[in-house]
């Protein structure tokens, strides 16, 4: 009864104003905007399948998904910190965070939904039905990597003594899962003899959510010409298997921040 | 009921509560008061669960308030000095959290805000009500329910004449009901008017703690029952001085443990 009343007033508060909106509408934009796009360069604007769409706005979800999760995530936890007549009442403090982290999840993961969902429906009627169901798991994936870097977000957020310094960390973590990680992997690359870098180069893939996804939705296309030398090697060390180890390794980088955030804000002095 | 034995809190070096021994009874109203920063928000926080203690223990209804803090805040309201809730929050939401939170139905919560003269504002923002409405709004909330312990942390701020006899109010309808309370107040008339003890606190300790009459006297001030307002302000500035050094500490009970 309290879990289900501390959602509702959380997904309230997350729902007030218009952000949930203008993510939805753009999220939306941008997925008919790409999907008219990739065959507008020869002269032809046309609607590509849900393939081809997809595989195209993978990209734009590893970079907008994981800012709008972590920067989200990281202002949800920082506030924490003003909710002493919340924290008074007769609920735990990890009931109070989870809730608060779900909400979040709820209003941006409806946000994305309706947005990629708006797209798939434009793409469904005008190019065919081809591929559909990939694409619905692409929106999956999606809202695998938003779960992942809000409880991340939420972390930093708990952590953070103010507005400013979590929103910063969070940037700087983007910045790190985005383009960082990419980096030192290319620099293993780099470094270590042709066989060795193998394994490395996978754990770094688990070690990153945004990789994770990114070698997920490629590998629902088998779209490997795109994909990144961590992808890469994980395919040659794993096989099929490979997805799994993917997935569940990207529901850890929910759980674990989330617990961590849980843990230190039961602990700590508002 | 309260009890508080040997409570402290310290941050770093510096320790804001020295060991504090208290006690409320049902039924007991009992006012912290002292400059600031002599550890009444401290120790009304810690209470609340919104800060934990150095060392120390507390009970509050009977519950170790410490280790096992969500039942002992089952009975238990607090309202902040802060406003404790995200300034977006619509106050019909809240109301219907809390309900939920303390077990009554929603229904109470739209009548307590009522009863406040709030029914009109539900779908207001919490930010978007004047201080006093705020104020109202949170206390009919933190009283909402069973509640036995009640810990106020300067519940007349920021009200205007009308809104301070509401909290008076509530504080004398909460002690007919039995239950502890513990406020913490600039406002001396305040104290003078709803405490049957005042527990004086100066950099972290206990000066003196006891009914106004027992302050007065230990204060060398002369009381008569017949003063329509008590010589408050004198008796708390001499008990702040003794406090910081200037006298001796005449008066502090023993009758926490």
């Amino acid at each position: 009864m309290t879990g289900r009343a501390l959602v509702r007033f959380e997904l309230a508060a997350a729902a007030r104003g218009r952000a949930l909106t203008v993510i939805a509408v753009g999220f939306a934009a941008a997925s008919v905007a790409v999907a008219l796009a990739g065959l507008s360069a020869g002269g032809v604007v046309a609607v590509q399948g849900f393939a081809r769409t997809s595989v195209s706005l993978l990209q734009l979800i590893v970079w907008t998904v994981p800012m709008l999760g972590l920067l989200a995530g990281a202002i949800a936890g920082v506030d924490t910190h003003d909710m002493e007549f919340l924290v008074a009442l007769p609920v735990s403090r990890a009931r109070l965070l989870f809730a608060r982290w779900l909400a979040h999840l709820m209003g941006l993961g409806g946000a994305l939904l309706v947005g990629l969902g708006a797209a798939g429906l434009l793409l469904g009627a005008l190019a065919g039905s081809a591929d559909a169901a990939r694409y619905l798991a692409l929106v999956g994936v999606a809202t695998l990597l938003l779960s992942a870097t809000l409880a991340l977000g939420v972390w930093i957020g708990v952590s953070a003594r103010s507005r400013l310094r979590a929103v910063t960390m969070a940037a700087v973590v983007w910045l790190v899962l985005v383009i960082g990680v990419d980096i030192v992997a290319i620099a293993l690359l780099a470094l270590l003899p042709a066989g060795r870098a193998g394994w490395g180069l996978s754990l770094l893939l688990l070690a990153n959510p945004v990789d994770a996804a990114r070698a997920l939705g490629i590998g629902l296309f088998q779209a490997s010409t795109i994909a990144g030398p961590t992808e890469a090697a994980l395919r040659r060390l794993l096989g099929g298997t490979g997805a799994w180890v993917l997935l569940a390794g990207l529901m850890a980088w929910t759980l674990v921040p989330l617990g961590l955030a849980g843990r230190r804000f039961g602990r700590q002095d508002l | 009921m309260i009890r508080v034995r040997g409570l402290t809190k310290s941050y770093g070096w510096r320790t804001v509560l020295a060991p504090l021994d208290l006690a409320v009874d049902p039924g007991q109203v009992v006012a912290l008061v002292g400059p600031n920063g002599a550890g009444k928000s401290t120790t009304l926080r810690i209470l609340a669960g919104i800060i934990r203690p150095s060392g120390g223990s507390a009970e509050l209804g009977g519950r170790d308030a410490l280790r096992d803090g969500v039942a002992a805040r089952r009975h238990v309201g607090y309202l902040a000095q802060k406003l404790g809730v995200p300034p977006a929050t619509n106050l019909g939401d809240l109301a219907a959290l809390v309900a939920a939170a303390r077990g009554v139905p929603g229904a109470d919560a739209l009548a307590a805000l009522d009863a406040a003269g709030l029914a009109g504002r539900l779908d207001a923002a919490v930010s978007d009500l004047s201080g006093g409405q705020r104020q109202r709004a949170l206390l009919a909330l933190a009283t909402l329910g069973e509640v036995n312990t009640l810990l106020l942390d300067e519940p007349s701020i920021s009200l205007d004449a009308e809104g301070a006899d509401d909290v008076r109010a509530a504080i004398r309808a909460a002690r007919d009901r039995g239950a502890a309370v513990l406020f913490a107040s600039h406002y001396l008339f305040d104290v003078a008017r709803l405490a049957d003890r005042i527990v004086v606190l100066v950099d972290g300790k206990v000066t003196a703690d006891g009914s106004l009459p027992e302050l007065a006297a230990a204060a060398g001030v002369a009381w008569s029952d017949q003063v329509v307002d008590p010589p408050i302000e004198r008796i708390y500035r001499i008990l702040v001085r003794r406090g910081r050094g200037d006298g001796p500490m005449q008066l502090v009970r023993d009758d926490a443990a």
